[in-house]
């Protein structure tokens, strides 16, 4: 609940500094969603979803009630499952949360009017409000590799801001990393190299490219660090 | 811990499904001359498609985050060597001679050509500009469709092989090396080695789509390397028509409108906002052999062309006063030397600049000579 207060508050404040879509808000209110989710992805997103997934697994544990948890005839799996789903379900609702407040923060605050693509084409609001849903679905995707690497982190350990803080500092480090020209070879393999790509959203025609780049490459962080998960905490002595 | 055995069998899996894959279906084996013919009768007119460029050229690289600041506007030196540098991809979208469209996809911007008849508009989504421009009907007619593809920088591999191949002469090695797969369509290998040392360019390998004969990729490759410094080809490619609606262009509300006067008859229409790119030597040499003031030496790979002195003021100067160029030009005996893997520029003390894909040396030797 803090979080969604925090999502609120962040996007409600029409952000001062930024790049891209900044100038165009004041000719039109939903410039307000765009850029609220531009800004919002390098830096809040990661550390939201640190957060939550850093907190599945250590915050039981560290409040003594995880071993509860497995004393119910419910398998360490199915608990893990439901953990990464609660996870997965916040990386959805996030961006979409920014999306649509910004979308109507900016329509109280600015004139709402048709919205201009990157390629110069211009769209009707009623599509805009398409293209918004469209970037959170990325955004979402975005964010499920990251949730699986704090999923793991959480079976660690019984400290949750330690795997919270280990979570932001991996999501930092892919995003420094990723901007360094001389490691270009290791880019295509970062979990955050395709995370501004949601640009490609708001062309004509839509270039779906980096949408199913970024989900094999999700897929892939979700599959290996799933798997390393279910290892850890299958074979875990739970001791609180 | 039995389920380590999973990851392991995720990244094993991972790592083999990217690889490339091999050659479909073989091509019936051709000779070069064949290769070249089916270049030259190749009759596409209306295609899409997705090319990336890569270059290596050894320039200095902007950090992603610099390239924000300066707004890429169309023809500044900054610009040209931004599109020369470093990884691009671009959409194109071709119908017939007269619409064309091409987008040159940047991280949350756009820099679109747009050709609808006799209007071309340039618009760039960073700064939200728009400039227009109307062809003289004269020139649309004798103009093919392929000039507009190299006019964003990004120069198409159709553009690129038919000024290669004009280069084949008795100077040069054509083969056809295995077939290749480019776009997922099975191409001829056509491979250029210039027969001489003296010059940088060491292999030049061109993909020929095996159906229609159109060029779909094209790497150079410096001489000793065993990487290619420049690669522009195709990621994805249709021969269906595109859509309508892409070659109509309006300026979006709020934008800034522009109107270019059309350029002189004696400039290429299409190319003058954006001088040849130093890559090729080729397109550069007839728009300064237009202002009659350059002097060439050598020839096939090894050709330097040198500026006089007088006259080269404006390209020299222009040269270093921007700053990026400024920097990357390193002091040498004689002069400043612009150094890149393909392409060597020297702009001498006293003014004067020589080009060409050859060594260092071979250009203070021309400068010495041309003295």
């Amino acid at each position: 609940m803090l979080i969604a207060v925090a999502v609120k508050v962040s996007s409600a404040v029409p952000p001062g500094r930024g790049p891209a879509f900044l100038d165009r808000i004041t000719q039109n209110g939903l410039f307000v969603a765009f850029t609220a989710m531009l800004v919002s992805v390098p830096l809040f997103m990661p550390l939201a979803v640190g957060v939550v997934a850093g907190d599945t697994i250590a915050g039981e544990a560290s409040l003594g009630t995880l071993r509860y948890l497995l004393v119910a005839p419910a398998g360490r799996v199915r608990l893990l499952l439901v953990k990464y789903a609660g996870a997965v379900a916040f990386c959805i609702v996030a961006p979409l949360t920014i999306g649509l407040v910004g979308a109507a923060i900016g329509a109280a605050l600015f004139p709402v009017g048709p919205v201009t693509l990157l390629s110069g084409g211009v769209i009707q609001p009623a599509e805009a409000a398409v293209r918004i849903v469209l970037i959170a679905a990325y955004i979402a995707v975005s964010l499920a590799g990251l949730s699986a690497i704090g999923l793991f982190l959480s079976t660690m350990t019984v400290v949750p801001v330690g795997a919270m803080a280990a979570t932001v500092v991996v999501s930092v480090v892919s995003e420094v990393l990723d901007q360094l020209a001389q490691l270009e070879w290791l880019h295509p393999w970062l979990f955050s190299h395709y995370w501004l790509g949601f640009g490609d959203m708001l062309r004509q025609p839509v270039l779906w490219d980096s949408f199913a780049a970024n989900g094999l490459l999700q897929a892939g962080y979700v599959a290996v660090f799933g798997a390393l998960a279910y290892g850890r905490f299958v074979t875990k002595d739970v001791l609180s | 811990m039995p389920a380590a055995a999973a990851p392991v069998v995720i990244a094993v899996g991972a790592l083999t499904g990217s690889l490339p894959a091999s050659a479909g279906d073989p091509l019936p084996a051709k000779t070069p001359a064949q290769v070249l013919e089916l270049v030259g009768t190749h009759q596409v007119h209306s295609f899409s498609g997705t090319l990336e460029q890569v270059s290596e050229l050894g320039l200095p690289e902007l950090p992603a985050a610099g390239k924000t600041s300066a707004p890429a506007s169309a023809g500044s030196a900054a610009a040209v060597i931004e599109l020369l540098s470093g990884r691009h991809s671009a959409r194109i979208y071709v119908d017939g001679k007269d619409n064309a469209r091409v987008q040159v996809v940047d991280q949350l911007a756009e820099r679109d050509v747009v050709r609808d008849g006799n209007d071309v508009w340039f618009y760039s989504s960073k700064d939200n500009t728009a400039e227009h421009l109307t062809l003289p009907a004269k020139t649309q007619d004798s103009m093919p469709s392929r000039d507009m593809q190299g006019t964003p920088g990004v120069p198409a591999p159709d553009d690129l092989a038919q000024q290669l191949l004009s280069k084949v002469d008795p100077t040069t090695a054509v083969t056809v090396g295995p077939d290749v797969v480019v776009a997922g369509r099975s191409a001829y290998n056509l491979v250029i080695e210039p027969r001489t040392d003296a010059t940088l360019v060491g292999k030049v390998a061109i993909a020929v789509d095996g159906q229609t004969g159109m060029p779909l990729s094209v790497q150079v490759t410096a001489r000793g390397a065993d990487k290619p410094a420049f690669r522009s080809g195709f990621t994805a490619f249709s021969l269906d028509t595109p859509d309508q609606s892409l070659f109509s262009f309006t300026p979006p509300p709020g934008s800034t409108v522009k109107d270019v006067p059309v350029p002189d008859k004696s400039h290429e229409p299409a190319d003058a906002p954006h001088p040849g790119p130093m890559a090729n030597p080729d397109q550069l040499l007839p728009q300064l052999e237009a202002k009659a003031h350059l002097s060439v030496a050598g020839t096939g790979w090894e050709t330097v062309v040198g500026t006089a002195a007088g006259a080269s003021g404006s390209a020299a100067a222009s040269l270093l006063a921007d700053p990026l160029l400024a920097q990357a030009a390193v002091p040498v005996p004689g002069g400043r030397l612009l150094s890149t893997a393909l392409v060597n520029v020297l702009v001498t003390d006293d003014g004067r600049m020589f080009a060409g894909m050859v060594p260092p040396e071979a250009l203070q030797a021309a400068a010495a000579a041309a003295r």
